[in-house]
């Protein structure tokens, strides 16, 4: 049945049903109080790349391979690898910087990282007064826990967590296979040597 | 100027005691009513947080006025172009005072993922001052709420007798860039874009000093 003025009445509807609604189910009140109470962001939201370290600060994941410097679209990533006294690289960096005014949070970053050492936070109250010191993240701000990545991200740091065991027990298995074939190289040559 | 101490004993009493400084702040920061208009993705954001999930009205800033002249806020919410750029100033300078300027996002405050192309300005604050920045592409609602709220901030701590609006030598009118044959003229207004000189080797040397 139509009859004109329909739709207002629909629409009035809607809004008397959650106005009354409200006093009676929580779900019918929508605000959230912001400063007071917060959206539990999903796992996967993400706003701003950090570096992950393990036990301490001064041993940060980062190698300092550029390839994120490489890949990031916007171009907002600068590195610099740390070097010593004879100007050998020390795969750490020594400047890392992420200028977050011109960060489009795309994740390439995360995505091309072979070390697992850059990942996404999910912090988003950012605003600043300033531009240019205020908005350059620079590497102690940047540098954050594992721990706290698995605060942040439960499922993917387990995962992350998980290949990196299995990657650093092959590598100790490799290498003990390697060792046990030289030595294996070693009892077996004398008599070979002997021979000829 | 009363001292603390007497005016907490007065509170206690029921008697509120105020400087006109602080109401003139108070009603400033309760009522930042913005301009409605929005240039990108940024504005569905804004739209997002002025609804009733996040309720701008909370703040006293929900009143989006369709005019610059009844405006106190101006939201820049997305990629200004080169086209849009002189619009935005102008619209700015129609504003009255006291006027504040968000830059929402990282086009607004950088030109973004765009600033290496040829019709994005790179930053509004090139032409007006800007007084909260937002990173973000584009930020949640709640970094918008956060904006506002440390605009409040801001304007709590202002005083009367050295604000800009009651100051007659400041400049309330920027200048309008005009679309030139590559570019707009002027490129930018060198009394707000102060950028430091290379800002790369002063990031680089203080990093350096942290670590």
């Amino acid at each position: 049945m139509n009859y004109p003025g329909k739709g207002l009445v629909e629409g009035l509807a809607v809004t008397a049903r959650n106005f009354v609604g409200s006093y009676f189910y929580k779900d019918r009140l929508t605000t959230v109080q912001y400063p007071e109470e917060r959206i539990q962001t999903p796992e996967n939201s993400r706003t701003f790349p950090f570096l992950v370290f393990d036990e301490s600060p001064d041993k940060p994941r980062c190698t300092a391979c550029k390839i994120c410097e490489v890949e990031c679209p916007p171009k907002c990533i600068y590195i610099v690898m740390d070097r010593d006294d004879k100007g050998k690289p020390l795969q750490r960096p020594k400047a890392f910087d992420i200028d977050i005014s011109v960060c489009m949070q795309c994740q390439i970053c995360v995505e091309v990282c072979p070390f697992e050492s850059i990942k996404m936070d999910n912090d988003y109250e950012k605003s600043k007064y300033g531009r240019f010191n205020d908005l350059v993240q620079r590497l102690p701000d940047l540098l954050k826990s594992n721990d706290y990545y698995r605060q942040i991200k439960p499922v993917k740091a387990a995962e992350v967590d998980a290949k990196l065991k299995a990657e650093a027990e092959a590598k100790a298995a490799k290498k003990a296979a390697a060792v046990a074939a030289a030595a294996a190289k070693a009892a077996a040559t004398p008599p070979a040597g002997s021979a000829t | 100027m009363i001292d603390e101490g007497l005016k907490s004993e007065l509170q206690k009493q029921g008697v509120f005691v105020v400087s006109t400084e602080w109401l003139y702040n108070w009603g400033r920061k309760s009522s930042i009513w913005p301009l409605q208009f929005g240039l990108a993705c940024c504005a569905i954001e804004m739209i997002a947080a002025a609804a009733a999930r996040y309720d701008l009205a909370r703040f006293g800033a929900e009143v989006f006025r369709a005019t610059p002249r009844q405006a106190d806020l101006m939201i820049v919410a997305g990629t200004v172009t080169k086209k849009m750029a002189p619009q935005v100033v102008r619209l700015f300078n129609q504003m009255p005072e006291p006027k504040y300027v968000i830059a929402m996002g990282a086009c607004a405050i950088s030109g973004g993922p765009f600033k290496d192309g040829y019709n994005v300005l790179k930053g509004v604050d090139r032409y007006i001052p800007v007084d909260v920045h937002i990173p973000g592409c584009p930020p949640r609602p709640e970094a918008l709420l956060h904006a506002i709220i440390t605009l409040q901030e801001k304007i709590t701590g202002q005083h009367i007798d050295q604000t800009r609006w009651y100051d007659a030598t400041a400049t309330t009118e920027f200048p309008i860039p005009v679309c030139g044959e590559h570019d707009l003229l002027p490129a930018a207004n060198p009394e707000v874009w102060q950028p430091p000189k290379d800002y790369r080797d002063v990031t680089n040397e203080e990093s350096t000093k942290k670590s």
